[in-house]
């Protein structure tokens, strides 16, 4: 490589001007390997290039004679100095003091060996390069501890984020995020080309410093900043296709006439008929009973077909960053565009930041950041389940251009809904957003090491959405339509005192005082039609329609949050580590007397190998113990709950549209903090060194004080009030190793983890259990020693054959033939809810990742793969598909069912009938194996050497290529389009029914990218 | 900084702190009784009709809970059951919360302070009419409970206590409340309480007080038959002399889903253009319409086509149209009757019949059948009830055919104990052209006299708190 490079740097010299002296050449660490990234700068000058992913660099000097100084992260700085044009190779030696890679922490950095907590740290090397509607994408499987779950296939979808599992049964556990320390802001507002590095604290002893919202944990995000030196124009972008992973087993034309003959004879025969008689034309057989055999017929559209598309996926972004000693910028741009798989749905992001820090003098920094963006998305109209369900003997589309239903094909006995492509084109359901976060702050440096910090930010956010359907996209043939608007304005000012110095090089001492005042105002309004009074379909605003009061509104709320913070971190001899910290905040969402929490938490560390005993076993680079315990806490409930609050309702005496008022909500004057209390402890280690580094966590965290809407009995005239009442455990473990596998000219390294969350109810308070049940009788359990939301319902042991067998068996009141066996638990000789058992649960049990990187000459490739194992999904979306309404079937799930004595199906499928939902809801029938084994992504690329580079005037530039979810291997019997999509949402309060797939979630996409990222 | 942040104001929430301080605020505070009686009215049919053999569920729709009921198989795991239990406490929930707080506002006009008592206590005792006769005993529950192990431990009540605070308030609101010309209609009137009452008393089989009362609602206040049965059903005419106390819905903006409910899944012409298809007229009662009967076509439509195939020909698919207005779906203007003087003179024909005075309690059942056949035709002679248990029979026979899924059959067939022997087979679906129904057989029980108590209510409260009624 060195001689290529040479020659055609060489030629590059030819043909400019001969007015400056070109320095190239290469640096390499001690054991040889190329460093990418090291900053090389011309001593008093404002020359600098830094290596590329080879560690060559190739600068132009004024022709005299000069030092170049070499820096990088981890290793000890050296000076080179030149007198002429030519190459210098540079070899850099690892600073013995310690590994100096920083991680931000709340508030601060650190060096990575005093950090005694659990802080997991992602740079952006070519994540950004990696096609993902949004950041938390293209994290998924690179962190122990963290399941990232895509439970959503939409354009901007946002993933669930889970950081060591679920505590909270009501308030949330989503983590806070803070980006460029900014608490309380959304991945969705940033763009991952801006981002440096991405820091999660997963225990409490780092999240406590942001104490009452950090009990989810904490995401930091770090954006990119101006570095010293010539301007650096960075340009990235991909475009590519996204193809939706199917279904193949629908059933048409003649099987499917089959199937609904067969289901309506079951339902004929339920209702005392006699299925013998004809299922056409025979006046015998009442006319809901019949089939008509038109339905063989053409056209047998697959509505999954006729509604996905390939959609195409693309993405811009420009930056420029450079500056002095004294002022460094980051200036960038971005576009993100998607369409949806499910045809109409689109979403849009467009992007600028910008960052000037500024150097005054030696005393005073400041700077300013601001950060707008736009976002636009259009949701389609419905969910999959109605979309992809529609009879096949229904057209996509009429030659005269209108949508036809199944009932123009035949009358009364099939859905009345509308055509799914009627659906698609004749709602628009659009919404924006947009954001502007900003901040301004002015940092001195009082004394040596002791810096004071206050900053203004504001993080301002509006948005519009509306709503509007066509008479032809509905049923019911009339139309619809809502407009609402939201604004919501969020100051925060935050002051620390920043103290940092080393004394003698052996006592390392930091500490930390800040205060923050956080407030947050908002105002949202919404506006819809009468139903069915719009005068047109052309005109969607509902200027065109009668505005309907009972849904019209405009309201205004608002929180606050003061907050006093500190902490202390000592280390001696960097051998030995200690820190605390202890967070005070007051919140407006609590009662008058409880409004103050206070979380503290300490850790400590010990580096076992800066002890000389460990000096004999050279293997070992790194050695740390570490322990912490922190609390941390939630305040994610509504504003003002703790307030019995009194909101209209509707009545008409006279027939004249009135609003009455009632107590609507119990109140709760003694609410409070809900508290997380966790442990942890960890072991680093560095082998060979540090070739194979491993780091071990277990932690156990319980959440106490939950605020949680507990049930209470109805006659106090509601059904639940938030209250503090409960404890949840999670416990777990988690490992992380990191390895070269191969350093030399093909290198491969593996970044490989694992963790496994038991999460368990502790206490509700008194009670032993709390079940929620869904319409068709599955239940949620929370119960003492189990994990939350358990699903709780029946276990199958057959289907009940024939009426003989409905007699003499012990079945649910009012079985028949055909509707399932379940077992009778305790023996009773009835089957009633005490027979209910649990049938698993919505938490995967063990959730791994592996990250693969090969690079082989100027060749990358990366492979990251995710998996899941022991979830369990409420695939209640299936019985759509088993013949409901006469809509479309699949073959897998029809085939195995009960149709009548004489064709039992597989004896473990009941008769699935609309009809008999009530018979098997509760049951574990539509249990499935939600495990799965993926290869999130795989990124190929090929970066053009530096001397070709620089022909072209660039500094570097990467092609590449990609693919999202190349392969997902589910369980057999698994039928949803996505083993993590519930559509009715995770933990979300005591009403909860994580895991379930009611309506279908939209199918996972294989994207297939190509990209370019090119700098000058 | 510190109380601007901490304690910012609630600008648009109304609390239990701020609000009752005025005649308007408990006014509204009384609309909002209504507004939730309101919200569980149209869909009591599926546990008072559908278990009857008025009505048979559709196998083209599921509402959960219904199923178990139509093959009379009530548990205490039914959802239907609990949220009616829960609708109804939160009625009454509201109708404390009114007599709570009604002496704080100090700026009532004449009589309205009277007025808002006597509506709260109406509104409570019809709820509590409609628990005790579907669960029996049920807690009694007369101010707001503000703590929740308190509530915990609040045990059923006994029938007769449930009855006679029912009584109790019924009187007072008798005293206090206004004549319907006094009062919006929608808004329960002296008529309307005295009219409750009667029916009470004919529930509690204490005739000489039925009677009482509801001579004095005849004799009072001036409500007489519409001619025409069919007119109680039409937006134009559903204020009229008949209605007693009606709960008042507008189309689109406060409408009710119950017009919709029964419409066949493509809809019904001139109705709405699809239906939700729920449930469907049994033959059972289809068939017991007489010629001449006008009420059969006020209440079930026999001949079908889709709205948007004018030219297809007539099918035989009959649906339940007594609510078939022209709506929107699912939000129907069609205001529904809770007490009609058509019930009031068939209670005192009943009345009557066991003071024993046969000849005047068929002059009251003739009234009524006289109004449905337009003559006198069709009236029953003292030949036709030779004894009680014939006059039981054609008395249950015309409630059945006048209210039909006006969610007064199941408690007719439970009061009078009909119920073990007419339910064990109902004709649902009528084949026209074959002229033969599909018939299920059924095992009604004697037990079902009183619905399970819902098993979440059973678990809410303190083990051993909240007794199962028998047989579940």
């Amino acid at each position: 490589a060195t001689a290529s490079t040479s020659s055609s740097v060489a030629a590059a010299r030819a043909a400019v001007r001969l007015v400056d002296w070109e320095i190239t050449g290469k640096v390499v660490s001690e054991r040889g390997e190329a460093l990418p990234g090291v900053t090389v700068l011309l001593k008093g000058g404002s020359v600098g290039a830094t290596t590329d992913a080879n560690g060559n660099f190739a600068l132009r000097v004024p022709e005299t004679a000069g030092t170049l100084i070499f820096s990088y992260i981890g290793s000890v700085t050296k000076e080179v100095s030149f007198s002429g044009a030519g190459a210098i190779n540079v070899t850099l030696s690892d600073d013995a003091k310690a590994l100096q890679e920083v991680v931000v922490v709340g508030y601060g950095t650190m060096k990575k060996s005093s950090v005694t907590a659990a802080v997991a740290k992602i740079e952006n090397k070519i994540l950004d390069q990696v096609p993902a509607g949004r950041p938390e994408t293209a994290l998924v499987g690179r962190l122990a501890g963290v399941n990232i779950a895509q439970t959503r296939s939409t354009p901007g979808a946002a993933p669930l984020i889970r950081i060591r599992g679920a505590g909270s049964i009501d308030a949330g556990n989503d983590p806070l995020v803070v980006i460029d320390g900014f608490p309380g802001g959304s991945l969705g507002q940033i763009n991952m080309n801006d981002v440096e590095s991405i820091e999660v604290l997963k225990d409490a002893s780092s999240a406590a410093i942001y104490g009452s919202r950090a009990a989810g944990g904490v995401i930091i995000v770090t954006t990119k900043k101006g570095q010293t030196g010539k301007p650096k124009l960075n340009f990235n972008t991909y475009y590519g296709v996204s193809k939706p992973m199917l279904h193949d087993d629908w059933v048409t034309g003649e099987e499917y006439y089959n199937y609904v003959v067969k289901y309506q004879n079951r339902e004929f025969a339920w209702a005392g008929g006699d299925p013998s008689i004809p299922v056409w034309g025979d006046p015998r057989r009442p006319a809901q009973y019949q089939v008509n055999p038109i339905i063989k017929e053409e056209p047998q559209t697959i509505w999954q077909d006729e509604v996905l598309q390939r959609a195409p996926i693309q993405s811009y972004n420009f930056s420029v960053s450079g500056g002095t000693d004294a002022v460094k910028y980051y200036v960038s741009a971005t576009h993100n565009g998607e369409e949806g798989i499910v045809k109409t749905a689109s979403y849009k992001f467009y992007g600028v930041r910008a960052n000037v820090d500024v150097k005054v003098n030696k005393i005073i920094n400041m700077g300013f950041l601001l950060n707008p963006s736009y976002a636009k998305r259009r949701d389609a109209g419905s969910l999959m389940v109605s979309l992809v369900k529609y009879p096949p003997f229904v057209a996509p589309r009429n030659p005269d251009g209108t949508y036809p239903k199944a009932r123009d094909y035949w009358g009364q006995n099939v859905t009345s809904q509308a055509n799914p492509n009627g659906i698609l084109n004749g709602t628009f359901n659009t919404s924006s957003a947009l954001n502007n976060v900003g901040e301004a702050y002015l940092s001195l440096e009082l004394l040596k090491g002791l810096n004071f910090r206050t900053s203004v930010g504001t993080n301002i956010s509006s948005g519009s959405s509306d709503y509007f359907q066509a008479s032809f996209a509905t049923n019911s043939g009339s139309t619809s339509g809502s407009a609402s608007d939201y604004r919501t304005i969020n100051l925060l000012n935050e002051n620390t005192l920043n103290y940092n110095r080393t004394f003698k090089d052996i006592h390392e001492v930091s500490g930390l005082l800040g205060a923050s005042y956080q407030q947050s105002t908002s105002r949202s309004t919404s506006l819809a039609a009468v139903p069915g009074s719009f005068n047109n379909d052309i005109i969607h605003t509902l200027n065109n329609a009668i505005i309907n009061p009972a849904g019209t509104s405009s309201y205004r709320e608002g929180w606050g949050l003061v907050s006093y913070f500190s902490r202390l971190h000592y280390a001696f001899k960097e051998k030995y580590l200690l820190s605390g910290s202890l967070r005070a905040d007051g919140s407006s969402r609590f009662a008058p007397d409880n409004k103050w929490g206070y979380f503290p938490s300490a850790s400590v560390g010990w580096r076992v190998s800066q002890e000389g005993f460990m000096q004999d076993i050279p293997a070992v680079s790194e050695l740390k113990l570490r322990g912490s315990y922190g609390a941390t806490g939630n305040f994610n409930i509504g504003n003002f709950s703790y307030l019995g609050g009194i909101t209209s309702v509707n009545y008409s005496p006279n027939n004249v549209f009135a609003k009455g008022m009632a107590q609507t909500s119990f109140g709760n004057d003694k609410l409070k903090w809900e508290k997380t209390n966790s442990y942890d402890f960890g072991v680093e280690l560095g082998l060979f060194q540090n070739r194979i580094n491993m780091v071990l966590d277990f932690y156990d965290k319980t959440t106490t004080d939950q605020l949680y809407n507990v049930a209470i009995p109805a006659i106090t005239g509601f059904t639940g009030t938030l209250s503090n009442i409960g404890e949840i455990r999670n416990k777990g473990v988690e490992l992380e190793l990191n390895t070269k596998n191969l350093t030399g000219d093909f290198k491969w390294s593996t970044f490989f983890n694992v963790s496994r969350n038991r999460n368990e109810v502790v206490s509700l308070g008194g009670l032993q259990e709390r079940t929620v049940t869904d319409t068709y009788g599955m239940s949620w359990l929370l119960r003492v020693g189990e994990p939350m939301f358990s699903y709780y319902g029946y276990r199958t042991i057959g289907v009940l054959q024939n009426a003989e067998e409905v007699k003499n068996s012990p079945v649910l009141a009012g079985s028949k033939p055909g509707n399932p066996k379940y077992q009778d638990v305790n023996g009773d000789n009835k089957i009633d809810p005490q027979d209910r058992v649990i049938l698993g649960n919505f938490q995967p049990k063990l959730f791994l990742g592996m990250s693969n990187d090969f690079a082989w000459k100027n060749f990358d490739l990366n492979i990251t793969m995710q998996a899941s194992l022991g979830a369990k999904m409420y695939t209640f979306e299936n019985q759509s598909y088993q013949g409901n309404v006469l809509g479309a079937m699949r073959r897998s799930l029809v085939e195995t069912q009960w149709w009548s004595p004489a064709e039992p199906g597989d004896g473990k499928m009941p008769a699935a009938a609309l009809s008999q939902l009530n018979f098997q809801g509760a049951s574990d029938i539509y249990i499935e194996n939600a495990s799965f084994l993926s290869v999130r992504n795989l990124n190929l690329g090929y970066t053009l050497p530096v001397g070709i580079a620089e022909k072209f005037r660039m500094n570097s530039l990467r092609v590449y290529t990609s693919i999202n979810n190349l392969l997902m291997v589910t369980d057999k019997n698994f039928h949803g389009y996505n083993p993590e999509g519930y559509t009715a949402g995770e933990i979300g309060g005591v009403n909860s029914m994580p895991g379930y797939n009611a309506n279908g979630s939209e199918p996972i996409n294989r994207v297939f990218t190509v990209g370019l990222n090119v700098s000058f | 900084c510190h109380q601007e942040l901490l304690e910012p104001n609630p600008e648009s929430l109304l609390t239990t702190a701020n609000f009752f301080n005025s005649a308007k605020d408990m006014d509204q505070a009384v609309l909002g009784v209504y507004s939730r009686m309101q919200a569980r009215k149209p869909g009591d049919y599926l546990l008072l009709e559908v278990p009857t053999d008025n009505l048979y569920l559709s196998s083209n729709t599921s509402v959960a809970g219904a199923p178990e009921l139509d093959v009379l198989a009530p548990t205490s795991a039914n959802p239907l059951l609990n949220n009616f239990w829960i609708s109804n406490y939160n009625i009454i929930f509201r109708a404390n919360s009114v007599l709570n707080n009604i002496d704080k506002p100090t700026d009532y006009k004449a009589a309205q302070k009277d007025q808002f008592i006597g509506e709260a206590k109406f509104m409570r005792a019809l709820t509590y009419f409609d628990l005790v006769r579907v669960f029996g005993g049920v807690p009694k529950v007369t101010v707001p409970l503000t703590r929740i192990d308190e509530s915990r431990q609040v045990p059923r009540n006994s029938e007769e206590e449930i009855y006679n605070l029912i009584i109790e308030d019924l009187k007072d609101a008798i005293d206090k409340l206004p004549v319907q010309t006094s009062i919006a209609r929608g808004r329960a009137s002296k008529a309307a309480a005295v009219a409750l009452l009667g029916k009470v008393y004919v529930y509690r089989k204490d005739w000489p007080n039925a009677k009482t009362y509801l001579e004095q609602l005849f004799r009072d206040f001036n409500y007489s038959l519409v001619p025409n049965f069919a007119n109680l059903w039409k937006l134009t005419t559903e204020d009229n002399s008949e209605v007693i106390f009606a709960l008042k819905y507008v189309e689109g903006t406060n409408g009710h889903g119950l017009s919709t409910d029964f419409i066949p899944n493509a809809g019904a012409p001139g109705v709405v253009d699809r239906g939700a298809e729920v449930a469907l007229p049994s033959w059972s009662l289809h068939k017991k319409y007489e010629e001449g009967d006008t009420r059969k076509a006020a209440t079930i439509t026999e001949m079908w086509r889709a709205p948007n195939r004018p030219n297809d020909p007539l099918v035989w698919l009959p649906f339940v149209s007594k609510y078939a207005v022209p709506h929107t779906y699912g939000a129907s203007g069609l205001d529904l009757p809770v007490l009609r003087l058509a019930d009031m003179i068939l209670l005192y024909a009943e009345t009557l019949y066991e003071l024993n005075q046969p000849d005047q309690a068929l002059a009251q059942l003739n009234k009524v059948r006289e109004r449905a056949f337009g003559d006198a035709a069709h009236n029953y002679s003292l030949a036709d009830i030779p004894n009680r248990d014939a006059f039981i029979d054609k008395l249950l026979l015309e409630r059945q055919l006048e209210f039909a899924y006006e969610n007064e059959r199941w408690f007719d067939l439970m009061r009078t104990s009909r119920y073990t022997t007419v339910m064990t087979a109902e004709e649902r679906i009528y084949n026209n052209t074959t002229k033969t129904p599909l018939v299920v057989s059924l095992a009604p029980k004697a037990f079902h006299k009183y619905l399970p108590i819902p098993l979440p209510q059973i678990d809410q409260a303190a083990p051993n708190v909240l007794a199962q009624n028998e047989g579940y």
